[in-house]
């Protein structure tokens, strides 16, 4: 019927990546791609590929103001009416007050899937974590909130697989000085990490902050031995 | 607070950080963009401002896998919003009766791509469609921008519909050659 005769190799997944891409497969097709994506990583960059070339084309919708009563519906889905303020993390005052004092926040750029399942093998989980970070779009977030007050760093769940024997270390560089260990991060947890006073020396602006992929307990050298797969500096906001 | 408009990066970030006035800020800086891809692709005021709200409640929930410097913010949205209408119309159509003819695809793995994509390599995909054959690469931006189905292509262009995916899956290929070249 429709087919392409003699492919190269890779080169069906590509047309199929990017039918992907476009929308164009029906509803088990996509779902079937997007969990073969989801678990190899030459596929998540293809698509990586399409989605920042195609993103391209986003100049051409248009621009259409939506009916004033949107903003509200969508609040009331998010919070009920009234609002609650449900403690410190919520309120909006208190979040102008501590800009106006100098918070910090990082973004941490996570590389690696969401949806990824545990796997069995180490080893083949910390390649797809370092090849998904080179590649864009599909990588997951963190963002690390710095309390002056406290001088406490608070991070959003750091989603994702946790790898067998290995933690996530959390680390803070200083200009030119040695990375300085902040300990281990636990995955699919919102953490707070209070900072000890070594790293409180100095930390702010510009700071910073890396994630790597170490030994159980953590690197045994007091530097970074497994690859980066986060960072980002500290800005104020 | 600081001098001029924080930008939607910034804004995404606070997002994540479950700061309601700056998810507000947010919406009001990005919903008419997204307003108008749910309508160019759903056709349907109603839906579209019915998706638009469930676009936004995904802003809000997935706002901490935003990454700085990746996308750019903007097309992070757009992609949301894009996404979320494609779902709504693939799950309004039953699956396609001819799937098998679709489903031919090596099941071998490429050669991973390095898709570090510098933003003014970005433009080229305006080239590399200007290079296929008109029709074809308006079939490629109908499916883009309108959210249109192998179906309606063949439709739109009165052609049949194993025509159309052989068209459309040809011209990706060269559409992919050209954007590696």
């Amino acid at each position: 019927m429709s087919r392409e005769g003699e492919s190269e190799a890779g080169e069906g997944d590509r047309v199929l990546v990017a039918e992907y891409a476009l929308g164009l497969l029906d509803a088990g097709e996509h779902a079937a791609l997007a969990r073969r994506i989801a678990a190899e990583p030459a596929l998540a960059a293809e698509l990586g590929l399409w989605q920042a070339r195609l993103a391209s084309l986003d100049a051409e919708f248009a621009e259409v103001l939506p009916p004033g009563r949107t903003l509200p519906a969508i609040e009331r889905r998010l919070f009920g009416a009234p609002a609650p303020r449900s403690g410190w993390w919520d309120s909006l005052p208190l979040w102008r007050g501590l800009a106006g004092a100098g918070l910090v926040v990082a973004m941490l750029a996570v590389g690696f899937n969401l949806l990824q399942p545990p796997r069995p093998d180490p080893q083949l989980l910390a390649r797809q974590l370092v090849a998904a970070l080179s590649e864009q779009g599909s990588d997951v977030s963190v963002v690390a909130l710095f309390d002056p007050a406290t001088g406490s760093l608070r991070l959003t769940a750091l989603s994702g697989p946790s790898v067998p024997d290995r933690d996530f270390e959390l680390w803070a560089i200083k200009g030119s000085a040695a990375p300085v260990s902040m300990g281990i991060i636990p995955a699919m947890t919102r953490s707070d990490i209070r900072l000890s006073p070594d790293v409180l020396d100095g930390f702010g602006e510009g700071t910073v902050l890396a994630i790597s992929l170490e030994p159980r307990g953590g690197s045994p050298s007091g530097s970074p031995t497994g690859p980066i797969v986060a960072k980002g500096a500290a800005t104020p906001i | 607070m600081s001098s001029g408009p924080p930008d939607i990066a910034r804004l995404i970030a606070r997002v994540a950080l479950r700061d309601r006035r700056a998810f507000r800020d947010l919406y009001e800086r990005t919903s008419a963009k997204l307003f108008g891809v749910t309508l160019r692709i759903l056709r349907d005021r109603a839906e579209a401002e019915e998706a638009l709200q469930e676009v936004y409640v995904k802003v809000w929930q997935r706002a901490d896998r935003y990454v700085a410097g990746g996308y750019s913010p903007i097309s992070w949205l757009v992609a949301v919003a894009r996404n979320h209408c494609l779902d709504l119309l693939r799950a309004r159509k039953p699956a396609a009766a001819d799937l098998e003819a679709a489903g031919e695809v090596a099941d071998s793995g490429p050669t991973p791509e390095q898709a570090s994509i510098d933003r003014s390599e970005r433009d080229r995909i305006e080239a590399c469609l200007a290079a296929l054959e008109a029709d074809k690469a308006d079939c490629v931006r109908g499916a883009y921008l309108d959210g249109f189905s192998y179906d309606e292509l063949a439709t739109r262009h009165g052609v049949p519909l194993n025509t159309m995916r052989t068209w459309l899956r040809r011209s990706l290929i060269k559409l992919r050659e050209c954007l590696s070249a």
